[in-house]
């Protein structure tokens, strides 16, 4: 394997080289755990690495809080993510998601940004972040701010909408304030470690006192060729009061739910298996 | 091989080096091809196993799909730092020999450096993990010959009670 | 032998365990040679083809290509147990693994990129994958230097066994119930955490050719070696470094090591092949594939009548020792249990997938799964308990099968009682489940060869002992130790027997040249025969020095007590050391040696493979509890009861190691681990897609040795290498049987295949009442 390597030190070095190899191959390699494996398969040819390891800039780097939302860095890594306590406890779903994610070791190198580039519809932390409706912030050679909602950044299976004078900087998630949370993250494999989801569901719904559905995310994984954001569940449920889901209920949001899927049947599973386990989970939301 | 080679400058096992390496180059071929230092071992290369675990900045992470220019300015410490004329085997080692934990050896380095990186962020966050979390802490290893319980045993004693 | 023992039975730590752990170990993987080369093999791109031309051009005009070896003007011999393997393929090629070329070179980019230049053409055929396909007339004959044929009426057939015992016939009159099942395993494989390897160094002035090989057979690798190659065995010298696991994987010689040596040979260079991990999936042995019809039949009172089994392996398309598990399995069925009857046929069948090896267990795991599901199939049937029915027919101590396997000693009952006991199994087998998350037990039994199995000339083992002058004990054995804790044990013994501390000895055991015969490490044999074979010549040396201390001493025909370095007798004692320095430096002039060559007494099996093959048998039983998530189909495993006759325990760390090693083993093959195949090419050759358990899948692991004390085996032990993985399976799929009262014919129990049973017994209900 052969590449030749840039590695900007901050934001206008990664700029300029960005607009200097605009009329070459290049890659932007992160956290590597997606992009070595890929090299290893299809072996680069006359590429060049935009190496973003060494890049040291807020925005890429760090986790934000402020006037309304949260800022999380394209180059933050997954474990900061699961040791971050305000995301544990304010997106439950978001913490469960990069904690399910690989081992201990790659979660110390794999970045939130390689994560969503990736645009695999088993990615984990792209699921949780598609039912947190989560806004990509992208920027281009020029130092433009392009906004997309995460959803539509994903193109298909590998595909994303970035064009090639733009990078991921960061994503958005807007707070809405609510003690009254329902979050998580459940992630479907054979084994209880180092999976590739074989089916997710991401869920995060913000509750009145009541019990009232005030805000609600869904989306699914694995089960199309891109991460799904569940839009007429979520509608269904914004009319709903929580307390009153009942058997007849809690068995037309798992159809709801399953009935967004798509899947197809590859070596790690049927499309059988996923379509019948996808809603099996969703049952399980409400009991 | 006609790559330019880019200078890196980092501290192995506590002290400076500087090498010139090729950027495609695998922070575990550098390890063992270069460094000479072959207590890292090639289980996998497509970071299921943990075989090649070695510590950067105080963390474990997998040096099969790590490069070796990206240690440039960091702290690399392989099994072969946690050895000294003075105290030849570390704590961890102890436990896992104690325990029962080693059988063929070749997941075993990776594992107590990965019981050591666990050690320090439990230290640092003032808590005492539970065994579902030692479990969890180990996902990133296979071990074909000891079925993990030994493995398991050693770094819950280790981690819970080395004194604080 | 009823004397106190000090450190036997006792926990003892892994004698080299330091180095291990602190990375000073050196793994194949670590050698480096002075001016050494790295190979590179190139494969065959089709399962099933003709060669056509094979063009190095390209290649060898790359810098720092030093060699290109094809089968053309090769003079070698064929390898494998029926000489029935080209090392390399130069006119057909017959699965996914068939080695073309291969390449010395300088780095181990450069014999990449070589091999990435070698071209090939070839005229594809329409290869075999399944052997029902194979074994009809119509079919192609797949290896071309098979001898089906001529052996067996059948040009695909590799290896055939026979075997009866009993009146098949009046014994299926006899009996009420009789369940027959068909049983489908996939292959799976060893997953050495270190991948293969081999260094080869041979001297072209002296024409001495150095292996440095993971064999676990050394012998038998050197003989076979020295015939491929065409070659005087003597001129081999096998050196076995520290193994990354082994479980039977190194038992075939396969192509890449003579491959390797003749690169070597022929470069007159050291050279390296490593597998990599992906090659490690595609071209290292698998447990057999196979099909298993099994009949079995129970009286009315809950005895077990006969068994009848038909199986066919799926052999690939050359034959390794895999084609020989027959030989285990026939054991398992022809006296796992009492049995009045029982007739087995065995066919391994060539197919253009890859060729199958040996596997810790060796064919029982299979066996056992089919006798243990149809067990309680039968009890389920005749209304009779499941364990009440295991225990009815227990083997017991002084049986002699119908095969002829005498049990002088025998933890059967004994084994099954404790589990049953401790996994309250009475109680949980009978509640009834309900809900998203069902619980459920199964039990399962094993026997399995404990003293080694007489497959080859000699089942022997020799020992040398060298006692220094400073009162150091070297044990020169021909044993390996491939990470199993033979070494440990072998020291223990000498500690124990000698007084001599731990510290104080060296197990020497990785190199021809020095070691004498052993026929190597299989069939759980090694501590119990290298042990033997260690207290043989144990008893030789301490005469020697039991002359001099007397001597010594001034005392005759005394006790001689041999503790902390001392030689204790007739209340006296002197220091073992210095025994030896008068031994080396007295008169007469004498060395304190020894070597003893232990042969186990089992005897070789007749043409209708009866008698009693083994030194002696171990059994064990398993009771899995798990939990099955029915919306997932998720089996998780929360404890296994094992209970193991293990004859005596000798290192109970050592020991339970194994247990949970090969437990861990088991479960993989009862729950994740298959080799996807499609039309012979393996479409997982990962640990991504290949799954094996981590930590977090572990279940609390409950072990009860059961200590039988047989005479034969050292201290009473009897070999437990291979058995814990041996039930599990059978176990774990009784358990969920069990748990959703849905039934299991084949391995793994992915959570698909789960719910898949699950909803198909839904639905049959649901057509059930619609009818109703
Ligand atoms: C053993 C193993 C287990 C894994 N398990 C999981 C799992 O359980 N769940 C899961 O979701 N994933 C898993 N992965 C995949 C991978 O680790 C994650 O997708 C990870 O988040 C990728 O991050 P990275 O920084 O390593 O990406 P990289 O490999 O650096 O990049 C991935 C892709 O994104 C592009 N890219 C990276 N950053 C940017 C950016 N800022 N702007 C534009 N493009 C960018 C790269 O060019 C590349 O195409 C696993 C991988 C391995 C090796
Ligand atoms: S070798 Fe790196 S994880 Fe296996
Ligand atoms: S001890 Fe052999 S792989 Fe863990």
């Amino acid at each position: 394997m052969n590449f030749e390597i840039e590695s900007p030190l901050n934001k206008e070095e990664l700029l300029k080289t960005l607009s200097n190899l605009q009329s070459k191959k290049f890659r932007f390699g992160a956290g590597f755990t997606d992009l070595l494996i890929e090299f290893k398969k299809f072996n680069p040819v006359e590429t060049t690495v935009i190496n973003l390891a060494q890049l040291k800039d807020e925005e890429f780097c760090s986790i934000r809080n402020d006037s309304g939302e949260i800022q999380i860095g394209s180059l933050v890594k997954l474990a900061q993510i699961c040791k971050d306590t305000y995301i544990k406890d304010n997106f439950p779903v978001l913490h469960q998601a990069a904690n399910a994610l690989a081992s201990g070791q790659i979660r110390e190198v794999a970045t939130v940004g390689g994560n969503i580039c990736q645009a695999s519809p088993s990615g984990d932390l792209s699921c949780a972040l598609v039912s947190l409706k989560a806004n990509c912030e992208i920027l281009n050679i020029d130092g433009k701010i392009r906004n997309q909602a995460i959803s539509e950044f994903f193109k298909g299976p590998g595909k994303t909408s970035l064009q090639k004078n733009e990078i991921l900087k960061s994503i958005s998630i807007p707070i809405n304030h609510s003690k009254n949370l329902k979050s998580g993250y459940i992630k479907i494999g054979k084994r209880s470690a180092m999976e590739c989801s074989i089916v997710s569901l991401a869920y995060h719904f913000q509750l009145e006192k009541n019990g009232k559905v005030k805000h609600a995310g869904i989306a699914i994984g694995a089960v199309g060729p891109t991460i799904i954001f569940c839009q007429e569940t979520v509608d269904f449920l914004l009319k709903q009061n929580i307390n009153n889901i009942d058997e007849v209920l809690k068995l037309k949001i798992a159809s709801m739910i399953q009935n967004a899927s798509s899947p197809i049947d590859d070596a790690r599973a049927s499309a059988w298996y996923r379509h019948q386990v996808l809603y099996n989970v969703a049952k399980s939301l409400f009991e | 091989m006609d790559d330019k080679l880019i200078k890196i400058s980092f501290s192995l096992n506590g002290k400076s080096l500087t090498k010139n390496v090729s950027p495609s180059l695998f922070l575990i071929d550098f390890i063992r091809d270069e460094l000479k230092l072959k207590g890292t071992k090639p289980g996998c290369r497509e970071g299921e196993c943990g075989a090649c675990t070695v510590l950067v900045n105080g963390v474990a992470i997998n040096s099969c799909l790590f490069l070796a220019i990206n240690i440039h300015g960091k702290e690399l410490i392989t099994i072969e730092g946690l050895s000294s004329i003075e105290k030849p085997l570390h704590p961890i080692q102890e436990k896992m020999l104690e325990h029962g934990a080693v059988q063929c050896g070749f997941c075993s380095t990776g594992i107590v450096l990965t019981t050591k990186a666990f050690d320090d962020e439990c230290r640092s966050d003032g808590k005492i993990p539970s065994r579902q979390e030692v479990k969890k802490s180990l996902e990133g290893h296979l071990c074909r010959c000891t079925g993990y319980t030994k493995i398991v045993d050693a770094a819950e004693d280790y981690l819970t009670h080395s004194s604080f | 032998m009823d004397k106190k023992l000090k450190i036997i039975g006792k926990s003892t730590s892994k004698l080299d365990g330091n180095d291990r752990v602190s990375g000073r170990s050196v793994y194949g993987h670590d050698i480096e040679l002075p001016n050494m080369l790295y190979a590179k093999i190139l494969r065959s791109k089709y399962t099933c083809a003709k060669i056509k031309y094979i063009d190095c051009s390209k290649a060898l005009a790359l810098e720092g290509v030093e060699y290109i070896l094809t089968a053309k003007n090769l003079d070698v011999n064929m390898i494998g147990y029926k000489r029935d393997h080209p090392i390399l393929k130069g006119e057909t090629v017959n699965c996914q693994r068939d080695e073309i070329a291969a390449v010395a070179a300088t780095s181990r980019e450069i014999a990449a990129k070589a091999v990435s230049l070698i071209k090939v053409e070839y005229e594809e055929i329409k290869g075999i994958y399944d052997p029902f396909e194979a074994l009809k007339t119509e079919a192609r004959k797949i290896n071309l230097n098979g001898q089906g044929e001529e052996k067996f009426g059948n040009k695909n057939i590799a290896e055939s066994f026979e075997y009866s015992h009993g009146e098949l016939k009046s014994m299926k009159k006899l009996s009420k119930v009789i369940v027959s099942r068909r049983y489908q395993f996939p292959r799976v494989t060893h997953c050495c955490m270190g991948t293969s390897n081999i260094t080869a160094d041979y001297s072209i002035i002296d024409g001495k050719l150095t292996l440095y090989s993971s064999t676990q057979v050394p012998f038998l690798y050197q003989r076979d070696m020295a015939h491929a190659l065409k070659m005087e065995p003597s001129k081999i010298r096998i050196i076995q470094p520290i193994i990354g696991g082994g479980f039977g994987s190194k038992l075939d010689m396969l192509p890449f090591e003579p491959i390797c040596a003749l690169l070597s040979i022929k470069t007159g260079k050291p050279v390296q092949l490593l597998y990599s991990r992906e090659e490690e999936f595609i071209a290292s042995p698998t447990r057999q594939a196979m099909v298993i019809d099994l009949t079995s039949g129970v009286d009315e009172k809950g005895k077990f009548t006969f068994r009848e089994v038909q199986i066919t392996m799926d052999n690939g398309a050359y034959t390794s020792w895999g084609a020989t598990t027959p030989f285990v399995m026939m054991q398992a069925y022809s006296s796992l249990y009492q049995i009045a009857a029982c007739k087995f046929q065995a066919d391994a069948v060539y197919t253009n997938n890859p060729n199958a090896g040996s596997f810790r267990g060796y064919g029982n795991p299979q066996a056992t799964f089919s006798i243990e599901r149809n067990i309680d199939l039968m009890a389920e049937e005749l209304g009779l308990g499941k364990d009440e029915i295991r225990l009815l027919n227990a083997n017991f101590p002084g049986e002699i099968t119908g095969q002829g396997l005498l049990f002088k000693t025998c933890g059967a009952k004994p084994a099954l009682l404790k589990v049953i006991e401790e996994s309250n199994y009475k109680m949980k087998n009978r509640e009834k489940q309900s809900g998203r998350y069902r619980r459920g037990v199964g039990l399962a039994s094993m026997l399995h060869v404990g003293g080694g199995a007489k497959i080859y000339r000699s089942d022997g083992c020799g020992t040398r002992l060298k006692l220094d002058h400073y009162g150091f004990l070297t044990i020169i054995t021909g044993s390996s130790e491939i990470g199993q804790g033979s070494e440990t044990v072998l020291a223990m013994i000498a500690c124990e027997e000698l007084g001599i501390p731990l510290t104080h000895i060296k197990v020497i055991n990785s190199d021809t040249d020095v070691k004498p015969w052993d026929v190597g490490v299989h069939a759980s044999r090694t501590s119990f025969v290298a042990g033997n074979s260690l207290l043989g010549a144990i008893s030789i040396i301490k005469q020697k020095l039991n002359s001099k201390a007397a001597q010594l001493m001034g005392c005759k025909n005394s006790d001689f007590v041999y503790e902390n370095g001392f030689i204790k007798a007739c209340e006296k004692e002197v220091k073992i050391d210095k025994v030896v320095r008068e031994m080396h430096f007295g008169n007469p002039n004498k060395l304190c040696v020894a070597e003893y060559f232990f042969e186990p007494t089992s005897s070789f099996q007749d043409k209708d493979f009866k008698g009693d093959v083994s030194g002696n048998y171990a059994f064990a039983s398993q009771v899995a509890e798990v939990e099955v998530d029915t919306y997932t189909g998720k089996v998780n495993v929360i404890n296994m009861y094992v209970s193991q006759d293990v004859g005596r325990v000798l290192n109970p760390m050592g020991l339970q190691g194994q247990i949970e090693g090969g437990l861990a083993t088991g479960l993989g093959y009862a729950l994740t681990e298959e080799m996807i195949y499609e039309d012979g090419y393996l479409t997982n050759p990962s640990f991504h897609e290949y799954k094996l358990l981590t930590a977090m899948d572990m279940p609390e692991v409950h072990f009860y040795p059961i200590e039988t004390m047989d005479e034969a085996g050292p201290y009473g032990s009897k070999g437990a290498g291979e058995a814990p993985l041996i039930p599990t399976a059978a176990a774990i799929a009784n358990a969920v049987s069990n748990a959703l009262g849905v039934e299991f014919l084949s391995v793994p129990l992915t959570p698909e295949k789960v719910l898949k049973a699950l909803s198909e017994k839904n639905n049959h209900k649901t057509a059930n009442s619609q009818i109703l």
